[in-house]
């Protein structure tokens, strides 16, 4: 049993793609393991996309006006989609990582995204992913059988998902698909019996990106 | 909804569906129609039904435009987002499956997931199509995928055979990756319609891979 869990307002973000990269893999990959959030997550998306796309609200900004005086644009449109033949469904195969003889298969969401270099000091060894954001650190963490982590704090928030295996610190036990989040206040000594996988992002950027476009507007400037 | 009421009018679908009239529609403030979208998506997906299709653009173009305005905050990526929207729509929809959710759920989806990997070119420059595998509900399309980042030697190759395009292809090939303009932008600078550089571009680089698919060989 998964004990451990994203909190409503991440996977409410997560639902409307409002996380950075980094935190939005974390809760998709949590709701691949996870049938309890992955359920709160449908639910979510359906009222959403209902709100979005059948609210009358949504729609009512100039598109009545330029309707006829962009007829022909639609219609060229239309005609050039519709040339278009159907595309099939390409079988979904799981990223595999290899560490210390052992193989992970590993959620979807992380597709494409583990092709990189493992360091490795002793038992732990850490391969960072390529999806830093601002300060923020994107890795796959490897703990070998028997292995632990000194008493550490944390200069900021610190997000961690067992991927597989378990481990243990002061505060719980731990298993895979758990989802756990440390602030700063938090010392801890994790350390794992049979081994474990984990996906961490330090400093985790867990504040929405609510403002996104606010953001663009000096890219778009610059860009168009 | 103006717009689709007029379509109602035009609809040849609406004399023979029995859902539209067996639901108490109120002309001003009408319940979203989901029979008739999930309708309308099995005509597409089973007769390729153009007319079927049509309508489910006029349903659905004002929204993922409305949509792509706030978080985009561009007109012409709002366009951008309107056509590949559609564009799944149409070569998805043999995918859609009615049991595992509503055809609107199935729309958002594919719209949040094309807005996200748009969103991530824009701001990190990266050709990424995460989305469908954090949002999964269909393998995407993955027509070029990432291998050409940070590879000068694929860059280079790219850059010799983007040369062999012919004109009207290179041009919107140009436009979209080297100058980062706006499929919109495009259009209106090289006075083509979008539907245009749409093709253009997709023509462009599927001549591109098997340029290099060749080279590989």
């Amino acid at each position: 049993m998964i004990k451990h869990h994203p909190q409503q307002a991440l996977l409410d973000a997560h639902a409307q793609a409002q996380l950075p990269l980094s935190m939005t893999i974390a809760v998709a990959a949590h709701c691949e393991m996870c049938p309890t959030c992955q359920q709160y997550l449908e639910q979510r998306q359906d009222y959403i996309a209902a709100q979005t796309l059948t609210s009358a609200d949504n729609c009512t900004d100039d598109s009545n006006g330029d309707e006829i005086d962009l007829q022909d644009d639609w219609s060229t449109m239309i005609d050039d989609i519709t040339a278009l033949p159907p595309e099939e469904l390409a079988p979904f195969k799981p990223d595999i990582v290899e560490i210390k003889q052992r193989n992970y298969h590993l959620p979807r969401a992380f597709k494409h995204r583990v092709s990189r270099d493992w360091s490795t000091l002793g038992k732990i060894s850490r391969m960072r992913l390529g999806i830093d954001e601002n300060d923020s650190r994107a890795s796959l963490l490897h703990i070998d059988a028997g292995g632990d982590i000194p008493e550490h704090g944390h200069g900021a928030q610190e997000m961690t998902l067992l991927l597989a295996g378990e481990f243990s610190d002061e505060y719980n036990q731990y298993q895979a698909g758990d989802f756990i989040v440390l602030d700063k206040n938090h010392k801890h000594s994790p350390s794992t019996i049979e081994g474990c996988l984990c996906y961490t992002v330090v400093d985790a950027p867990l504040h929405f990106t609510k403002g996104i476009s606010k953001l663009l507007n000096p890219i778009g400037k610059l860009i168009y | 909804m103006p717009e689709l009421q007029t379509y109602r009018r035009q609809n040849r679908y609406d004399n023979n569906s029995k859902l539209l009239s067996g639901r108490s529609m109120d002309k001003d403030n009408q319940p979203v129609p989901h029979e008739h979208l999930e309708k309308m998506i099995a005509l597409v997906a089973n007769q390729r039904d153009k007319q079927a299709f049509g309508v489910l653009f006029k349903f659905f173009m004002p929204k993922i435009r409305s949509f792509g305005m706030q978080k985009l905050g561009h007109q012409g990526l709002a366009m951008d987002l309107v056509q590949e929207t559609m564009q799944n729509i149409w070569t998805k929809s043999h995918l859609y499956n009615g049991d595992k959710g509503a055809v609107t759920t199935w729309v958002y989806t594919i719209m949040r997931n094309r807005c996200f990997d748009m969103l991530r070119k824009i701001q990190h420059n990266r050709e990424d199509t995460f989305g469908d595998d954090i949002w999964p509900i269909f393998e995407s399309d993955e027509s070029i995928d990432t291998q050409q980042d940070n590879d000068p030697l694929m860059s280079n190759l790219l850059m010799q055979h983007l040369e062999q395009l012919p004109l009207a292809q290179r041009q919107v090939v140009k436009g979209i990756y080297l100058q980062e303009l706006s499929q919109q932008e495009l259009a209106e600078k090289l006075n083509i319609p979008l539907g245009t550089v749409k093709s253009r571009l997709r023509l462009g680089l599927e001549k591109l891979k098997s340029f290099l698919e060749k080279h590989h060989d």
